[in-house]
């Protein structure tokens, strides 16, 4: 069956696409617009013809085991106007069940306020009936809100539809006609920023702003952070924009959990000395001035130490993985102070961090909340912290001083093993992506590590096994690197495709099999029986399993198998 | 239609017992008086709530929009009846020109009503020029109308039939019977000489705004020729009904008042209709933004006693929201627009 509905592109749950109907395409998300449009897909929810239509109706259809379709309506959808957690079930229930070439149609819902959380959601297609809706109850809407008219309001807005017109004095007809063109108006609008974001990969930042203006809102995005697991399964492993973490809901974005949880599952089991820093505003945190000084003043001590960052609201930062997003790159308001969720959840991941490793002994180098926080992850432990910060300054040569006193006492006492600090970024990004002990899979003996910071590689003697890859900062396995890594471990992160020499694209029909657990932007190893390659996954790995249409893998080398 | 159906049989009725008792009715009154029309001309009526063990049907099944099982007594007797009746006969007198028995159920089943009580309560109101009482069309016998005009020949027998199309009946209400059950009725009612009252439900679940107004006027169009008086009955939200348990859900609201309006202005030269809008400017009841309802509850009042659509000359914002409503409801695919 020929798909009218094409998935280009993802930012977590959100989709920009295609839908190809009455003989022209619509790329959404998008708002459905004419009478005519709603009675049309309305006809072939009963007459099957062009495109397939199915209807979400009960709580049954909801339990349904799947629902394939081009459209899929989710029907009675305006009783979830004040329902945050209705909505919530529904919409993820809905997406779960449906194929993700499906479009998924919300009707008689979307509000300019709500819109964009509805995409985020992973709605395809709105329509302009509430809109229509609360014209005529005497709203005025808009991204932030909406607005009453009564006989004192002024309205403000520059649309065409309100430019030069005062709708309170208007009689009712007339108004309705202002503003009802001002509400379609303001959520084609919102539709285009959401599409926007989208593309950038930063809806994020735009729902959690657009939230705050209403409770119902930041209930549902709360309550949407709930269903990690749903956002988690689509969310890409890197984005290149900066992360900006400005509001209490940001503790929850799925990345930020992701990367918590393989901090502690995925990276290998450290011993000796950890020494704890404090976080950066400049990324990565060893190109920072503060950080910059501190490790040239410790020079080849480093070399026995382990290095992790204490930061929110990302928690521990491992040095291996300060180039891997969203390390890499975040932002938040700097004050000075921390909220206690804040504090309560990077003392949770540190905690978690020490209790996951054997560390002989740990040095706090830091100050103000970053000591708060270190000392009552240590009190929760019963582990004795050594602060090496004095008057409260962690640059202060005094404080530096100690720092490296204090360390070479250390090492003399534990005589920990020296190492490449540089293979430490291959080896953090390899557990990192590719799971527990793939390092030691797939680099058995101690390799030669080349190249400029941050773009690393690692080779046996001459033949090149990975390298970490600019742009994004991810590992980049060579084939050789992929052969290593299939010995020890079968299938993860692997592509199962159909009898075909795979060249640049490999596009969703073509996939057999692939790993659940990829996510768009892993590297991943693409095989058949004839060949092996490796490439970089531009959806999730379910995704390639249930897609009919899209591309899957862009695939960077092959080789015969 | 094929929802409606699953989402009915799914929906678990409440238990008829004695135990627990909810009044549903307004203001707790078993009796009240009011203005009616009775052969063009506005005449004091009596309305009278008999308790009685409740009917058959919402005992065995039961209608979506029903709750009325609530106020029966499974333990109602005969004498306790027919004593109801006599205290509020005894308070209020016998000079009313329509007196209206209303069991919830059916006044003409035995199994409800034990037949010396009916007799007994027609025989007391044999001088009334009208008594009103309701009953499904399958107590609606030669047998017992025969009965039921020897104790009294002003009898006029009060029929759900909710609307003409036996599938909306059928899916949405759960009546249990069809047309023809009802057209049957009628004829042997006038045959033996009684007259006939239809009642029709605007708005069953499942149906939207602009299908429950096309379905009250074609079902007024399809009833007219069987029955004398035809009562448009507005769907109100009763405790303990599936209809309670979508309006809870969001998934039903109440018809606009505008859509009574609406039919009883287009049905107007096709039959003598009547409304009387229980609960109505409520959300349980129909409502219209809460603004216009006072008035239009009066005016849709006034209308049942002049049949005069003059009486209708409210105007208010919200018709434009009505009329969208109309237009656009379909398109939620199966939830109210508006609360």
């Amino acid at each position: 069956m020929p798909r009218h509905f094409e998935v280009t592109r993802r930012d977590g749950a959100a989709r920009l696409g295609t839908l190809r109907w009455r003989g022209e395409e619509l790329t959404t998300p998008s708002s459905f617009d004419s009478k005519e449009e709603l009675e049309f897909l309305n006809a072939l929810t009963i007459h099957k013809a062009e495109l397939d239509v199915a209807v979400i109706t009960s709580q049954e259809d909801l339990r349904a085991e799947r629902i394939d379709a081009d459209v899929v309506i989710l029907g009675g959808a305006p009783r979830f106007g004040d329902d945050p957690r209705g909505l919530t079930k529904a919409l993820v229930r809905a997406r779960e069940l449906t194929n993700p070439d499906s479009a998924l149609y919300v009707p008689a819902l979307a509000t300019p306020n709500n819109v964009s959380l509805l995409v985020y959601a992973g709605v395809d297609l709105v329509d302009p009936i509430m809109a229509e809706v609360k014209a005529r109850d005497g709203y005025l809407l808009s991204a932030e809100g909406e607005r009453q008219f009564d006989a004192t309001s002024r309205s403000y807005c520059m649309c065409d539809a309100c430019r030069g017109v005062n709708v309170a004095d208007l009689p009712p007809e007339q108004r309705v006609t202002v503003l009802s063109a001002h509400n379609r108006h303001a959520l084609k609008a919102e539709l285009c920023i959401a599409r926007e974001n989208i593309e950038r990969g930063t809806l994020r930042e735009l729902v959690e702003g657009r939230c705050r203006t209403a409770p119902m809102l930041t209930a549902l995005l709360r309550l949407l952070d709930e269903e990690h697991s749903y956002f988690e399964r689509r969310s890409p492993i890197v984005r290149t924009a900066t992360l900006l973490a400005c509001s209490q809901e940001s503790l929850n974005r799925p990345e930020i959990l992701r990367f918590g949880e393989r901090v502690i599952e995925r990276l290998n089991k450290r011993g000796g000395i950890l020494l704890l820093l404090p976080c950066s505003a400049r990324k990565p945190y060893s190109r920072s001035r503060s950080h910059r000084t501190i490790l040239k003043r410790l020079d080849k001590l480093r070399q026995f130490l382990h290095e992790a960052i204490v930061t929110s609201p990302i928690g521990i930062v491992p040095r291996g993985l300060e180039i891997m997003y969203p390390a890499s790159n975040y932002d938040i308001p700097v004050t000075g102070k921390w909220t206690c969720d804040e504090s309560e959840w990077v003392i949770g991941r540190l905690t978690k961090y020490l209790e996951a490793n054997a560390f002989d002994t740990v040095v706090a180098h830091v100050s103000g909340p970053y000591r708060k926080v270190c000392d009552e992850a240590a009190a929760a432990l019963g582990v004795d912290l050594i602060h090496t910060v004095k008057d409260e300054n962690t640059l202060s040569s005094d404080s530096l001083q100690r720092l490296c006193a204090v360390v070479q006492e250390l090492i003399v006492e534990y005589s920990p093993k020296q190492r490449d600090l540089r293979f430490d970024y291959i080896q953090d990004l390899a557990d990192y992506q590719f799971g527990p002990n793939a390092s030691t899979a797939i680099f058995a003996e101690s390799p030669k590590v080349r190249g400029l910071f941050p773009t690393y590689y690692a080779s046996d003697g001459r033949t090149r096994i990975a390298t970490i890859v600019g742009k994004y900062c991810t590992l980049a396995l060579t084939i050789e690197g992929a052969r290593r890594y299939l010995r020890a471990v079968e299938n993860r992160y692997c592509v199962r495709i159909d009898d075909f020499v795979p060249k640049g694209t490999v596009f969703a029909i073509g996939v057999l099999n692939a790993d659940p657990e990829i996510r768009p932007f892993d590297e991943v190893i693409v095989l058949n029986e004839r060949v092996i390659a490796v490439g970089r996954a531009l959806m999730s790995g379910w995704e390639m399993q249930a897609s009919k249409r899209g591309a899957a893998v862009a695939v960077r080398h092959v080789e015969a198998r | 239609m094929k929802t409606a159906r699953a989402s009915r049989r799914r929906y678990p009725r409440q238990a008829a017992s004695g135990t627990t008792r909810h009044r549903t009715r307004a203001n707790d009154r078993l009796a009240w008086t009011g203005l009616d029309l009775l052969n063009g001309e506005i005449v004091p009526s009596l309305t009278v709530l008999l308790t009685t063990k409740g009917c058959y049907w919402a005992r065995r099944d039961g209608c979506t929009m029903c709750g009325y099982i609530a106020d029966a007594n499974p333990d109602a007797q005969s004498a306790d009846i027919q004593k109801q009746l006599f205290e509020v006969l005894a308070q209020y007198g016998t000079a009313f020109k329509i007196v209206k028995l209303f069991t919830s159920g059916s006044f003409l089943d035995q199994e409800e009503l034990p037949i010396d009580a009916r007799d007994a309560i027609l025989s007391a109101l044999a001088d009334t020029p009208k008594v009103i009482v309701e009953s499904r069309p399958e107590f609606v016998t030669s047998e017992i109308c025969g009965d039921v005009v020897r104790s009294n020949r002003h009898v006029e027998i009060a029929i759900g039939l909710e609307t003409s199309n036996d599938d909306i009946r059928d899916s949405c209400i759960n009546k249990g019977f069809t047309f023809r059950d009802f057209v049957r009725a009628s004829k042997v009612a006038h045959s033996d000489g009684l007259t006939v009252k239809a009642y029709l439900l605007l708005k069953p679940p499942f149906l939207t705004e602009v299908e429950a107004l096309e379905d009250a006027i074609q079902s007024t169009h399809d009833a007219a020729p069987y029955a004398d008086t035809i009562s448009l009955n507005l769907c109100n939200v009763q405790k303990g009904t599936l209809v309670e348990a979508l309006w809870k859900k969001r998934l039903y609201r109440p018809p606009w008042l505008w859509t009574a309006v609406e039919v009883l202005k287009r049905v107007k030269p096709i039959a003598t209709i009547i409304c009387d809008p229980v609960g109505a400017g409520t959300a349980r009841g129909p409502h219209n933004c809460g603004k216009c309802d006072r008035q239009v509850i009066l005016e849709i009042k006034e209308f049942s006693l002049s049949q005069d659509s003059a009486s209708f000359t409210a105007t208010c914002a919200d018709q434009l929201l009505w009329k969208y409503v109309l237009e656009f409801e379909k398109f939620s695919y199966g939830a109210p627009l508006v609360p």
